[in-house]
């Protein structure tokens, strides 16, 4: 059996990923699961979704805990715990990074033993829409890497899964998936199916058993407000928005008032302050200022990122 | 009333009362207006919400509401707030609460609820002359599914249960003028991209009694494909094309609260959303860009008389 997660960000198309991977074996006569993982399947929120294939009937279900591949659309998940990017991930582990960095700083960073190879993007995005193609790249990726879909089958899980999309747009995605494919031409076949596991091989997941309680206790009225505040949803963001206090005009409320989180508050100096706790890199403040006065830089280039935990 | 409290763009809250931290997608139109409204109507309210992409703000134990907050099956949410109502005024006749502990009884439901299946529940709502706000926000779509098709999606967009070349063959429904065929106490159209009408508009809606619908226009970059930073682009664009009139009911009158002194062309707007792709490439679809330029024209015209 083929055991493959993506992972990615709401929007980028992992879901379709999936779908086409999937989509790809069935055409080759294999047995498929493919879905995604629901959770906030929101834009920009992390996300995954998983693939099993396999020649004989499947009889596991549920998320893959142990994938022998693992396709990570977005590098910026790799060190938010929640997305679980590394949940199962083995030496025998193959890792699928885009990234504009090399393999090794991968290896290094990870401490991790297992192959990782790289789909290189490039460092600044321009566009943000294009992003929801690399879903279609990934998918063309490990299509190569598992060696027995054919391009061809390829082009043709694309169309089946995207009818009734503008042909652009489809056109646009299998560019995209046969980019993938091509790219992964020297590593084809590096992911080998494998044995399915027996019933005796069963892990009891590492759940928490939560015994049948009374309701005051199970589920307690909850007296405090705002307690969505504990949600770091500032880890959503790609891009930050960053004000240049020399251009700010103090016009008091466009930022703050148009931000759809409310993540943009006026000081007592009225000036505006943006909690980059909450801010997910909408950049809608960036659009409105009259001003001009929020640029958008790329979250990995900003210096502080680290120390605000944000 | 004749006196606001918002005057200027200035007069709007710098400080908000919606907490941070939702799941809602990055650039949500509904979310904005939302923390919009939630800023003048207050922390006196109690949300009564029927399924769909705002029931993920409040995910047990989270919640970004200073008060309390209700789920309803999807087409039962003013059945709820007539519950949370006849509850209040009961405890308010034993003297268990003083009017000052009252609170007011807020629907919050899409499109999908409001134009379609909470209809029957809302409409005899109004008609028991229910004390509520009732907030849509309109996505134009079944968004927290996959954005299928709702009663509120406009002529020709793609959904995901309406592909192909011509996108969706019906069209919006006139959830304003059914509402305001009930003769309610308040109806008003807002969006989030036009700050100062939506204040005052919900500062009005909060002094009255009766039924009162706000109907937000909700530009969704998940649903309407498009990058999330333009939507307030995508919103502005919706009224000065004409195509979202802002306006409001009261006292059997409908005023329109903000003309667009000159309506661009509703390409303008059609053409920066991906639901509408299809009409402009591989080629332009003249006969439906025509159509939806002539629906809004026609709509103007008697307005403008
Ligand atoms: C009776 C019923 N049918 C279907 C559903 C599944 N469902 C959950 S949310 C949703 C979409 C609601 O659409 P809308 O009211 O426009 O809200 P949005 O998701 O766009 O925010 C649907 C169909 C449900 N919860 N209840
Ligand atoms: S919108 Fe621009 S000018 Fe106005 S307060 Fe915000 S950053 Fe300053
Ligand atoms: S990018 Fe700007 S508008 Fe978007 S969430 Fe962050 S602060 Fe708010
Ligand atoms: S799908 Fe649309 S309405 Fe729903 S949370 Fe996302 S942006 Fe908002
Ligand atoms: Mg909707």
């Amino acid at each position: 059996m083929y055991r493959i997660r993506f992972h990615g960000r709401g929007g980028q198309g992992m879901k379709t990923a999936s779908r086409i991977l999937g989509t790809a074996f069935f055409l080759e006569g294999l047995e498929v699961q493919d879905a995604p993982r629901y959770g906030a399947e929101c834009r920009g929120a992390p996300i995954f979704a998983y693939v099993r294939a396999s020649r004989s009937p499947i009889n596991e279900r549920g998320i893959i805990r142990c994938p022998d591949l693992v396709i990570i659309a977005d590098d910026s998940l790799v060190t938010v715990p929640a997305a679980g990017v590394l949940a199962g991930v083995t030496d025998q582990t193959f890792m699928l990074v885009s990234t504009s960095e090399k393999a090794v700083t991968w290896s290094h960073r990870l401490n991790f033993a297992g192959s990782i190879l790289t789909l290189p993007t490039p460092v600044e995005i321009t566009d943000r829409m294009e992003l929801r193609f690399v879903g279609a790249t990934c998918a063309g990726a490990a299509a190569r890497l598992c060696g027995i879909i054919t391009s061809a089958t390829l082009e043709q899980a694309v169309r089946e899964e995207l009818t009734g999309l503008p042909s652009s747009v489809i056109e646009r995605n299998l560019e995209k998936a046969l980019e993938g494919y091509t790219l992964m031409a020297e590593h084809e076949g590096c992911i080998k199916e494998k044995a399915m596991l027996s019933a005796e091989q069963y892990e009891v997941p590492e759940w928490i058993n939560l015994p049948f309680e009374k309701a005051s206790i199970s589920a307690p009225v909850i007296h405090s407000s705002l307690t969505s505040e504990l949600m770091p949803t500032g880890l959503w963001r790609t891009m930050r928005p960053v004000i240049d206090r020399e251009h700010c005009k103090k016009c008091w409320w466009i930022c703050s008032t148009s931000c759809p989180d409310g993540a943009i508050d006026i000081d007592a100096d009225n000036n505006p302050q943006i909690d980059y706790e909450h801010c997910k890199g909408c950049l809608t403040c960036v659009t409105v200022c009259p001003s001009h006065a929020i640029q958008a830089i790329p979250e990995h280039k900003n210096p502080t990122s680290e120390e605000t935990g944000s | 009333m004749n006196e606001t409290l918002f005057r200027r763009i200035k007069d709007l809250p710098s400080t908000h009362l919606l907490g941070t931290g939702v799941p809602t997608c990055a650039g949500c139109g509904g979310l904005q207006a939302l923390h919009q409204i939630y800023d003048v109507l207050g922390e006196k309210t109690v949300f009564v919400n029927a399924a769909g992409c705002m029931t993920l703000l409040s995910v047990y134990p989270f919640t970004p509401f200073r008060g309390s907050w209700l789920y309803t099956a999807m087409a039962a949410a003013p059945a709820g707030a007539q519950g949370i109502r006849d509850a209040l005024d009961i405890q308010l006749k034993k003297g268990q609460i003083t009017t000052d502990d009252d609170l007011q009884a807020i629907v919050l439901t899409g499109d999908g609820a409001a134009y379609g299946m909470g209809m029957s529940a809302t409409s005899s709502a109004i008609e028991r002359g229910l004390d509520f706000v009732y907030i849509c926000y309109d996505n134009e779509g079944y968004g927290n599914t996959g954005q299928q098709y709702s009663e509120a999606t406009p002529h020709a967009a793609r959904t995901s249960t309406s592909k192909g070349p011509q996108g969706y063959p019906g069209y919006k429904k006139d959830l304003f003028s059914i509402w305001a065929a009930h003769k309610p106490s308040y109806v008003a159209t807002v969006i989030g991209a036009e700050p100062l009408d939506l204040a005052r508009k919900i500062e009005k809606a909060k002094e009255k009694q009766g039924p009162r619908l706000i109907l937000a226009l909700s530009p969704c970059p998940t649903g309407w494909d498009y990058d999330p930073k333009e939507s307030a682009d995508v919103g502005h664009l919706a009224v000065r094309t004409g195509i979202w009139p802002l306006k409001e009911y009261e006292d059997g009158k409908v005023v329109h609260t903000k003309v667009p002194r000159k309506r661009l062309p509703v390409e303008e707007y059609l053409k920066r959303q991906g639901r509408f792709s299809h009409l402009f490439e591989p080629m332009r679809n003249e006969e439906i860009l025509t159509g939806i330029q002539e629906r809004v024209d026609a709509y103007w015209a008697e307005i403008e008389g």
